[in-house]
């Protein structure tokens, strides 16, 4: 009778701690932070490192990174090498074997989901570039509702006791994507197309259909010259379309070919608000959809 | 394909029972009309599993195809290459990456420059030999070593170094690093050789093999990644042209804490060029300094905290300690002949014993969120204090053998780097040697420092290109009552080839 007492008493112990102990989860971006949120909910304690208006190509590992991963039980990146320079230098300085990669704690983004831009050739010639693929997936909501469900299997390996509530978290989210995604589509049927100043928000684009006309640097991560720059206006001279840019990427150029198109130009951030979630995902994708939109 | 052989086999396991009974001709009839119903039912069935299917093929050839239709115009080259395999981890637990299927990641870094100073290029190798109460740079030079040096550039082109950087995870449990400096001379030297673990608990990591030291900040970097084309006068002329650079053991402890701290011990054979040096065999019988002990000999401490100031703001303070067990230098000094001979009479000391040093340091650096570095701030300064605990072991002088001396130098730098346009950045470094210089056991030290400002601009035409031109005026120390007075003038090309380098703090 007694034993059986203390058997429950530390069963309730061993419920209770699970319970009481949070996952602690590491995001680099404000987007995979909103999937975190969504599928997580309270079971996660969120971290996330890059502000929205960060180039996450070019952060600088920080020791406050290394100290937000220090503890954590989850690392939830874009991944693709988006992410090269400081990601694994930082997880390899935080010293926590549960976090590298391989091991569950390591998420990333791109191994869940097909990619564009994989191949071509590894010629820095061309820029900037990543054989291995786009990284910019967080842009398409599609995919997005593919990593929310791969994350939520993940959580469930972490912490089965909340399986359940990630599976149907995600599977919400899934349902909000794709009514969501319907009135988009019909939106964006016949728009234009937009020039970007860099292919980070292909995916975006392809998902519905618009096309893209043209980027501002000719290759990645190497700024236009003003002969490109003067091409680009010839070749779209007379077309409709709108500019997008995000906050981290020189104005100049982008400006003087809205002028000069008599376009749009608008300065969008690639990465939803801190604090969002889900929606606040969605929204940040409605706000993209809105300038692709009014660019006819 | 398989309809009719579905439609056989259903036929035929539907006769085999009817052979067995007589049957009248309505109910032959009413059979295979059953029959033809099934075989149209299933024939639906399968059809419609048929349209399905290739409803769900075509979907999936969408997500791989995609890309074509949104592309009217793309970058040249970067378009996408549909026959491409959709990549995907089977597990989904690792990382993705181009890295080439295990070969290690490889990048080699040039770097060379054009210099100028006003002293027919004696200024590079001058800023590394400040007088200093001990004997400091003299001791390598005593050592007689043609090994590969940092500084030894002249007058006009010079091809500083190439570094040939490889590095990978081993297996689970290490991830390993060799970075291995040709200079232009051909001399091949390994400037790194280590392997560090990736699973010890509690925040512990082990590192063996030849690495460059964690004491201080700017020690751990190799000269590519510095803001200068060339060392501070204070890790010059108190560790040497690369520093703490040595073979031993390193183990680091990052506490679970709210506040980042970074606590290292490290025990090192105490193969070094100045700080913790020991001469060669031959000097070391000549000059009865005995022989160079067992290792290791050179043990490092340090820490390093970083409270987190938010996106904008990092700041990093550290306090480093390293004692060299045994320590052995020559010094030089010279008597000049009074009356009928002329010339100077060099007399030399050997000096033996322990040596500590001190240093803090201080990183601080604001991320302005600009294009390209627009607006990035920078601003690191370190102090060492270096002091050597030693005792004349052999000199012409009889009456000094067995004296002990005490010296004691210590220098600072202090730097900021500033981002003023995308892609350009300007630095400015005043860096000293020698506030303090004391020799404990009778003779004065009274005769001042060595110092210098430099400026420069770095233009990054991209992340693995960079040119940098620098001007520094030098005012540094040769002897005890001899100056030089020079400007150097720096052109420096860095440029970067293979894979991605890390952005590292």
């Amino acid at each position: 009778m007694i034993k059986r007492l203390i058997l429950a008493l530390i069963g309730l112990l061993i419920a209770g701690a699970v319970q009481a102990a949070p996952l602690k989860i590491v995001a680099t971006s404000t987007s995979m932070g909103a999937l975190v949120r969504e599928v997580a909910g309270t079971r996660a304690e969120l971290t996330v490192l890059a502000s929205p208006d960060r180039d996450l190509h070019q952060l600088q590992a920080k020791p406050s990174m290394m100290r937000a991963l220090r503890g954590a039980d989850l690392v939830v990146a874009i991944g693709a090498e988006l992410e090269v320079g400081w990601l694994p230098v930082a997880i390899a300085s935080a010293a926590n074997a549960r976090i590298q990669p391989g091991q569950p704690g390591y998420f990333e983004a791109a191994a869940q989901v097909d990619l564009l831009d994989v191949g071509g050739p590894a010629d820095r010639a061309l820029g900037d570039v990543h054989p291995v693929g786009n990284p910019h997936l967080d842009l398409d909501p599609v995919r997005m509702a593919t990593v929310a469900s791969a994350l939520a299997e993940r959580l469930a390996q972490l912490d089965p006791a909340g399986a359940d509530a990630y599976r149907r978290a995600a599977a919400a989210f899934a349902e909000r994507v794709g009514q969501r995604v319907d009135q988009w589509r019909t939106r964006l049927d016949g728009a234009p197309g937009v020039v970007l100043y860099h292919r980070d928000a292909i995916y975006l684009l392809q998902r519905f259909g618009v096309p893209l006309l043209g980027t501002i640097e000719a290759v990645p991560g190497v700024p236009p010259t003003g002969r490109q720059l003067s091409d680009l206006v010839a070749t779209l001279k007379g077309r409709d379309g709108a500019i997008l840019f995000a906050p981290y990427q020189s104005p100049q150029a982008p400006l003087k070919l809205a002028g000069d198109l008599g376009w749009r130009a608008e300065r969008l951030s690639l990465e939803p608000p801190l604090d969002a979630d889900g929606d606040g995902y969605l929204n940040h994708i409605g706000r993209w959809v809105d300038v692709i939109a009014a660019g006819r | 394909m398989y309809r009719p052989l579905l439609a056989t086999a259903a036929t035929a396991a539907l006769l085999v029972p009817l052979a067995a009974f007589p049957a009248s001709d309505s109910e032959i009839a009413e059979l295979r009309s059953m029959l033809d119903q099934m075989k149209t039912q299933y024939e639906r069935r399968i059809q419609d599993l048929e349209s399905r299917l290739a409803k769900a093929e075509r979907q999936s050839a969408d997500t791989a195809r995609a890309p074509a239709e949104s592309q009217p115009m793309t970058a040249p080259g970067v378009g996408p290459v549909a026959a491409a395999p959709a990549r995907q981890i089977a597990s989904g637990l690792g990382a993705l990456t181009s890295g080439s299927a295990f070969n290690p990641q490889l990048s080699v870094i040039l770097d060379g420059n054009y210099y100028h100073d006003g002293i027919d290029g004696e200024g590079a190798a001058l800023v590394g030999q400040a007088f200093q109460p001990s004997g400091g740079g003299h001791a390598h030079e005593h050592e007689g070593e043609a090994g590969h040096s940092h500084g030894s550039t002249v007058n006009g082109f010079n091809f500083r170094e190439a570094e040939l950087a490889f590095s990978a995870t081993v297996d689970p449990y290490f991830d390993a690093a060799a970075y291995i400096a040709i200079d232009g001379d051909g001399n091949v030297h390994l400037e790194e050789g280590w392997f560090q673990t990736r699973g010890l608990p509690y925040g512990l990591r082990a590192k063996g093999g030849k690495f460059q030291s964690d004491f201080g900040y700017i020690n751990k970097q190799h000269p590519h990644q510095w803001d200068f084309v060339d060392q501070n006068l204070a890790y010059l002329n108190l560790l040497g042209d690369h520093g703490i650079q040595d073979t031993g053991l390193q183990l680091t402890w990052l506490p679970d804490l709210p506040l980042y701290t970074l606590l290292g011990v490290e025990a090192l054979q105490g193969n070094q060029e100045v700080f913790g040096a020991t001469l060669d065999e031959a000097e070391q019988v000549e000059l009865n300094l005995g022989h160079s002990r067992d290792g290791p000999r050179l043990w490092t401490a340090f820490a390093k905290i970083a409270p987190d100031l938010g996106q904008n703001h990092a700041l990093q303070l550290g306090l480093s300690y390293a004692h060299a067990t045994q320590h052995q230098e020559v010094q030089t000094h010279s008597h000049a002949h009074a009356g009928e001979e002329e010339g100077v009479e060099l007399h030399e000391n050997g000096l033996a014993g322990d040596a500590d040093l001190w240093g803090v340091d201080l990183v601080y650096k604001y991320d302005g969120a600009g294009a390209d570095g627009q607006g990035d701030f920078k601003f690191q300064t370190e102090y060492l204090r270096s002091i050597k605990d030693l005792s004349i072991r052999s000199s012409p002088h009889p009456e000094a053998i067995g004296s002990a001396r005490e010296f004691t130098t210590d220098g600072l730098y202090a730097q900021a780097v500033y981002g003023f346009a995308p892609k350009w950045k300007a630095g400015l470094r005043y860096d000293v040697l020698g506030l303090t210089n004391e020799i404990g056991g009778g003779t004065r030290a009274d005769y001042g420092s060595s110092d210098r400002w430099s400026v420069n601009v770095t233009w990054s035409l991209s992340e693995f290109s960079q040119l940098r031109a620098q001007y520094a005026t030098n005012d540094i120390l040769v002897a005890e009552n001899a100056r030089e007075r020079f400007d150097a003038f720096y052109l420096q090309f860095l440029m970067s080839l293979g894979s991605h380098g890390s952005h590292t703090f």
